[in-house]
Order: structure tokens, then C-alpha cells, then sequence
């Protein structure tokens, strides 16, 4: 019934947040290279976001611009997100699997991403008594993508909507659980790192004597 | 060669301050700035001709040994009319006078003539004015041990004479057990304000008659999270339990200062956000509170002043303040030994003195005191060196002053010159970009304004600007943006209507798309 080209596809979840993605489920359809590039758009809207915005609305600290944080923010996340859920819901009847959970979760994100765009886009053109405008924008853009979220993963995974929110909740917490986990290990592989070098410092200045 | 570089380095050497000036910029980082003053001179005894107190032919005669320093002075007073300097120097039980061009002493007194003690007691303010009723010069001094306040007339340089004493309060309304006036400040209409230890709840106020109106001005607690869990505590505590609690009481303030227009001025000194300082206006609000959105800070701020000595961050100790005749607050920090010098509307100025570099040097300061200002000039007394330090402000001191003056009155255009002064010799002066952002928007020339603003990181200034510079653009480009709107209205009903009839301006691609079979779009 439904015949799409993938951005075809793409447009058609966005606005058919009812049936879109059960559509796409069925229709097998969603790229996952579409997904790669909606996830560096995330992050380019990150960056816009801070750098881009009229300068009477910027309360970035302009003097220090930091990518990390940003690409942690975004990229980061959204995998943490996607291995989370996966994790998580893989265990609990989820009928998604990992490609699936993360083209569905970048299509979700596309409305967040494109009213950030507008936001910045109108904020260089309106002054602070305006700026409802810019806050309804970039508000719209959020809920328009919860709702997506939502409705993405009840798709992946058939659930019903009650426990599509629990999942998604403790997906949130199982996204903690890896960034402490993944944070723990840095701070130890730094440690080891720091063994291995004294050891090499004292060794040295043993060898020169 | 060598020889000559060498040579024009010494020449160009100079003793520089032992501080270092700096501003802070809208992310409250400081930033190096020039020195808007630089210490001319310290005035010691010596400097004084104070051994003319031991000079028996001296009209000035106390004694063989009358003290040739200043001890523990603890305040200082600039009577501009006469041109002189009042000194309460406590702990010698003495007033002292200098010129304040010479900066020789004048007169010294040791008392007043007809009041219930001959002899000062270790008096910690003193207050010059003109008084009005009497038509003569009066002096008021804060007696502190002899527990009174005295307003006296001048009868010669050796002798004062009793008008009133200001004593200890009567009324049931005066709770404290004691009454030492440290600090005394009289306004227009006389009456008489005093700073009394262990009085909290705002500064004495006497009328010039003598009676006690009441409290003027007291300050706040400070709320603290020891303060907000004691408030939790109290509500589930006994009446046992509440008697042995300590109470919540506000910090007295350490000074205070009046300005021409009659507003007092008080500094506290524990206190860093609540009431650090306070420009009271004759009902006792503090104008300066940052309840309304307002962001009035003071001294340095906090976070961003690490002491090396300490191996920590401190905060100010705010000691005194004087409003000088031009309006600018000089605030004293007891802590840092810097004066902080605002202009009307609460910016800083700028800074100066220090107590890291070591005390012995000028411009370093021990226990400072006292600051009180003269024209061009600052003077910071000292309790422990015994001495007064004098700043006098430099060139770009003379233009920041001047910029500000006419900045604060409104007049932007004016400043301008000032400000491109000031910025030829600190470029990294913020405010001078918001002068010259305002004399540009004043001008009507918005995108420069939105320049200034910009450098400035002013970003209230800015959407101001901003919303004057897009009116101009709408205006001035109004036709072309009406052409191009009627133009696209005019191409997608062309559009529609050519597709409507079917007739095709633009070829479509030969390649028909792949994948898409049927048009059925949406819900179809």
C-alpha cells in the first residue's frame, strides 16, 4: 500500500506519529544511513544552537568553545540510548533489534533538530520581548520528538503504551548505569596508564643511573 | 650600543604600584586594566610637623610628650569647604587637623570645653559639617568610651566648645546596656546618626534636638544554610530547647557616609550578598537591593579572588565607604586593603592598594581604616603603618571620572571623547564600549552601536539596538521587501494555476523516480 522512497519514508513518520512508524515496522522499511546522518545533524544543531543563536539571546561562554561536550551530549547519548534500550528491552520481550532501535530513534529526533535550526534561524531576527516565538518553536520541536520517541518504540518493540514508558524510563536509567560504568573504566584505564609510565620514568632514570 | 640600551632602560624604570588593577568583564572574570591612581605620598607624623606639639613656643603646645605618631586611627574625615582633614586618632585621645594641600597639622584637640568630660576617650568618628542653625562650623564627634556623641563648635586650634552631648538613650526603646558610638554622621536637617556597638538593629538616630527618634537602616540576616536548618530546627524544638538556641540577629554595619542629595550609604562587614552595601533613602530603604532583578555586587566577587598566603578564596570585608563630591562610592576592603570605586549606577570604576605585597611599601596597606577622597585625590588611612596613604588619580583615572560623570547624567555624545581616551589606553575597558555603544545609538548610527555592544558583551544595550537597527532596515528597504513578497505570491499562483491547466514551464527530469509507484500519500 504504502510505496516510499526512504526520505519518502522519513517524512511520512514525522507526520503520522499514530501509524508511522507501525507502518514502517511493517513495510520493513528505514536506513540506517539516513539514521547516520539525522545523529551528525543532531550534533551540528548542538553546535548551531551554541554558536549560532543572535547574540541577545547567547548565554554561551564565548570565550572557551569545547566540541566534547557537545558530541557528548549528542552522539554519545543518542548510542547510549540506543544500547540502552536495546540492553533493556531485549530482555523484557522487546521484539526490536539493535539496527531497528536506532533508525526508529533518529527519526524520532528529526522534528527536535529541524525546529533547533528554525529556532536559531528566527533568533537572529527578533528581539528579547519576541522571544516567545523562538521558545514556542524550539518547545514544539521537543514534544514533537517525545511523541515520536514514544511511538518509535512502541513500534520497535510492541509494547503497549504503559510499558513503552516504563522501558523508556529505565532505558534512561540503564544510560546512566553505562556512562558511570564507561566513566569507571576511563578513570582505571588512566590509572594503569599512570602506573605503567611511572614505572618506565623510574626505570629510566635507574638505566642513566 | 649595548651601553645606551641599557642606560634608557634605567631612565625609563620606574617604581611602579605594588598592585595590580584590574575590571571585571560581563562573565565577572577580571580582567588587567590600567591604574586609575597611584599613590603620590604616605602622610606620616613627620610629614605632619607633629613635633610641633612638643614645640612650647608652638601655638600648638600639648606637651613634652605628646605622642608623635598617629594610634590606631580609626577614622577620618575630608571637610572640603575649609580644605582640611579631621583625624580621630583613638587611641592617642586626640583630634588631629591637616591641610590638605600641605598636609601640616592646623589645630589638634585633646577636648571639648564645657561638656561633662574634658577629655576624649578614645573617639572613633568624627563628622565636619556646616551648620545652618548656628551659622558656623560644628564638629561631631563619636566619644566612644566616654559613651556620648558631641557636636561642638571651633572656638581656635587647641579648643572646642560643647554645643550638645548626645548620650546614652533613655526610652524603653533602647534595649542595649551600653552606648559606644563609634561612627557619627549628621544630615542636612541635623540630625544626628550613629553606629553604636552592639546596636543591631540599624544606626541611632537622634533629632537635633537631642531626642532619641529611634533606628535607621538596620540590615538583614544573611541567609546561610546554617541560618535556613536553625529556622527548620526552631520549628520542632521545645521551649527548653528554643532558650539555649542562639538567635539570628543581623550584622551591625561597620560605617556609613552621606552623599549631597542626603541618601546614606552603609557598609557591613561580615556580610558579602545580603547588604553589603546599602544606599538608604530617608524612609530607610535600601535602594540597592537586588529584589527587583537587580544584580548589585561588591568588592571583589567572590569565587574568582584566590590569595596565594591563604591557599584559598576570600571574600571582601567591606570597612568603609565614602561618597565623593562628584559621586563616585569608594568602598574600602579591609580584607584585600583595595578601595573599590563605583560610579553612581553601582559599576566599577576601578581599583586600587593591595596588603599581599609586603606593608612596608607605599600603596600596600597593614589595617586600613578610613578612606575618604578630596578632588582628585584618595585618602586611606591606616590603624596599624600610622599612616595616611594619598592616591591621586592618574590620566586615565582623570578620563574614566570624566567619562563616567557625563555617562551617568545621560550625556553619552558628550562622553564620547572620554571614552575613546579611555580605550586608547586600555582596550580591554568594558564599560567604555557600552558608553560609546549608547553615544552611537544616540546618534542613530545602530550597527555601530551594535559593534560596541557586542565587544562589550552588553547584551540588554544590544537588543535595544538591535531592535532600533532592524526598524531602520525595514524601513529603508520597505519597497524591496514588499516587491520581492508580491513577486513570490505572484510566482506560486502562476505555479498553481499553470498546473491546474497543465501546462509544464519546466521539463521534469527524464528519470522517473524508482521507487515511488503511486502518488498515495498520507492516510489515503
Amino acid at each position: 500500500m504504502y510505496e516510499f522512497t526512504q526520505m519518502g519514508w522519513l517524512k511520512h513518520v514525522i507526520f503520522h506519529p499514530v501509524e508511522g512508524f507501525e507502518d514502517l515496522r511493517w513495510k520493513k522499511q528505514g536506513s540506517i544511513k539516513i539514521a547516520m546522518i539525522i545523529v551528525f545533524l543532531l550534533f551540528v544543531a548542538m553546535v548551531a544552537d551554541r554558536q549560532l543563536t543572535g547574540f541577545q539571546f547567547n548565554t554561551a561562554y564565548v570565550k572557551v568553545f569545547n566540541i566534547v561536550p557537545l558530541l557528548v551530549q549528542s552522539v554519545v547519548y543518542f548510542f547510549t540510548w540506543v544500547i540502552g534500550n536495546w540492553a533493556l528491552c531485549t530482555l523484557f520481550d522487546g521484539e526490536g533489534t539493535l539496527k531497528k532501535i536506532c533508525i526508529y530513534s533518529a527519526y524520532a529526533l528529526v522534528p527536535y533538530i529541524v525546529c533547533t535550526f528554525l529556532a536559531v534561524f528566527v533568533s537572529n531576527f527578533i528581539v528579547q520581548e519576541e522571544s516567545i516565538w523562538m521558545n514556542a518553536i524550539s518547545y514544539l520541536g521537543i514534544i514533537w520528538s517525545v511523541v515520536l520517541m514514544v511511538q518509535a518504540m512502541k513500534a520497535a518493540h510492541q509494547y503497549t503504551f504503559g510499558k513503552t514508558l516504563v522501558s523508556m524510563f529505565f532505558t534512561i536509567v540503564a544510560m546512566l548505569l553505562i556512562l558511570f560504568l564507561a566513566i569507571l573504566l576511563l578513570s582505571l584505564f588512566q590509572q594503569v596508564y599512570a602506573f605503567g609510565y611511572s614505572i618506565y620514568t623510574e626505570i629510566s632514570y635507574r638505566i642513566r643511573g | 650600543m649595548a651601553a645606551v640600551t641599557a642606560m634608557t632602560m634605567t631612565l625609563t624604570a620606574f617604581a611602579d604600584e605594588p598592585y595590580n588593577s584590574y575590571n571585571y568583564d560581563s562573565w565577572d572574570d577580571a580582567i588587567p586594566s590600567q591604574s586609575a591612581y597611584r599613590v603620590e605620598t604616605t602622610i606620616t607624623g613627620a610629614e605632619m610637623k607633629i613635633d610641633r606639639l612638643r614645640d612650647p613656643a608652638d601655638p600648638l603646645y600639648m606637651g613634652e610628650d605628646a605622642p608623635l605618631t598617629l594610634s590606631e586611627a580609626r577614622d577620618m574625615f575630608c571637610y572640603e569647604d575649609d580644605k582640611e582633614i579631621w583625624i580621630a586618632d583613638s587611641k592617642n585621645n586626640r583630634l588631629l587637623v591637616i591641610d590638605t594641600d600641605t598636609y601640616e597639622l592646623t589645630a589638634v584637640y585633646t577636648g571639648v570645653a564645657g561638656s561633662s568630660a574634658d577629655g576624649f576617650n578614645s573617639p572613633q568618628g568624627v563628622f565636619v559639617t556646616h551648620s545652618a542653625s548656628l551659622d558656623k562650623k560644628v564638629v561631631f564627634i563619636a566619644d566612644t568610651e566616654n559613651s556620648r556623641v558631641v557636636k561642638a563648635t571651633i572656638k581656635d586650634n587647641r579648643t572646642l566648645e560643647c554645643v550638645y552631648e548626645y548620650t546614652k538613650p533613655t526610652k524603653e526603646l533602647y534595649t542595649v546596656q551600653t552606648f559606644n558610638p563609634k561612627k557619627v554622621l549628621v544630615d542636612k536637617a541635623e540630625n544626628v546618626y550613629c553606629v553604636v556597638n552592639a546596636v543591631n538593629t540599624g544606626s541611632v538616630l537622634f533629632a537635633v534636638n537631642g531626642d532619641f527618634k529611634g533606628f535607621y537602616g538596620a540590615n538583614r540576616v544573611q541567609v546561610t544554610a546554617a541560618v535556613i536548618a536553625q529556622k527548620i530546627w526552631r520549628a520542632i524544638a521545645s521551649e527548653e530547647q528554643l532558650q539555649g538556641m542562639k538567635r539570628n540577629v543581623p550584622v551591625e554595619y561597620a560605617n556609613f557616609d552621606i552623599d549631597n542629595l542626603g541618601f546614606i550609604y552603609t557598609v557591613t562587614e561580615q556580610n558579602i550578598d545580603t547588604d553589603a552595601v546599602k544606599k538608604l533613602n530617608p524612609a530607610g530603604y535600601n535602594i540597592w537591593n537586588n529584589v527587583r532583578g537587580n544584580n548589585y555586587q561588591f568588592g571583589d566577587l567572590v569565587g574568582y579572588m584566590y590569595d596565594p598566603v591563604t591557599n584559598g578564596n576570600h571574600s571582601s570585608t567591606l570597612t568603609d565607604i565614602d561618597i565623593s563630591s562628584t559621586g563616585f562610592i569608594n568602598v574600602l576592603d579591609f580584607e584585600t586593603g583595595k578601595v573599590f570605586q563605583y560610579d553612581k549606577e553601582c559599576n566599577l570604576v576601578c581599583l586600587f592598594g593591595t596588603k599581599n605585597s609586603t606593608s612596608d611599601q607605599r600603596g600596600s596597606l597593614l589595617n586600613p581604616s578610613a578612606v575618604e577622597t578630596m578632588g582628585n585625590r584618595v585618602f586611606v588611612l591606616d590603624s596599624a603603618k600610622n599612616d595616611i596613604t594619598v592616591f591621586k588619580e592618574t590620566q586615565f583615572g582623570k578620563y574614566v571620572h570624566s567619562a563616567f560623570m557625563l555617562y551617568d547624567e545621560g550625556r553619552y555624545v558628550e562622553a564620547k571623547a572620554d571614552w575613546d581616551e579611555v580605550i586608547k589606553r586600555d582596550g580591554g575597558y568594558t564599560y567604555a564600549y557600552v558608553g560609546l555603544g549608547k553615544a552611537a545609538l544616540n546618534n542613530e548610527e545602530y550597527n555601530k552601536a551594535l559593534k560596541y555592544f557586542k565587544t562589550a558583551y552588553d547584551q540588554e544595550d544590544y537588543d535595544k539596538a538591535f531592535k532600533y537597527a532592524r526598524e531602520a532596515f525595514l524601513r529603508d528597504h520597505f519597497v524591496l521587501i514588499i516587491v520581492i513578497v508580491v513577486l513570490l505570491i505572484a510566482l506560486i499562483v502562476t505555479k498553481n494555476i499553470l498546473k491546474k491547466k497543465g501546462i509544464k514551464i519546466f521539463r521534469k527530469r527524464s528519470k522517473p523516480k524508482p521507487r515511488r509507484i503511486s502518488g498515495g500519500e498520507g492516510e489515503g
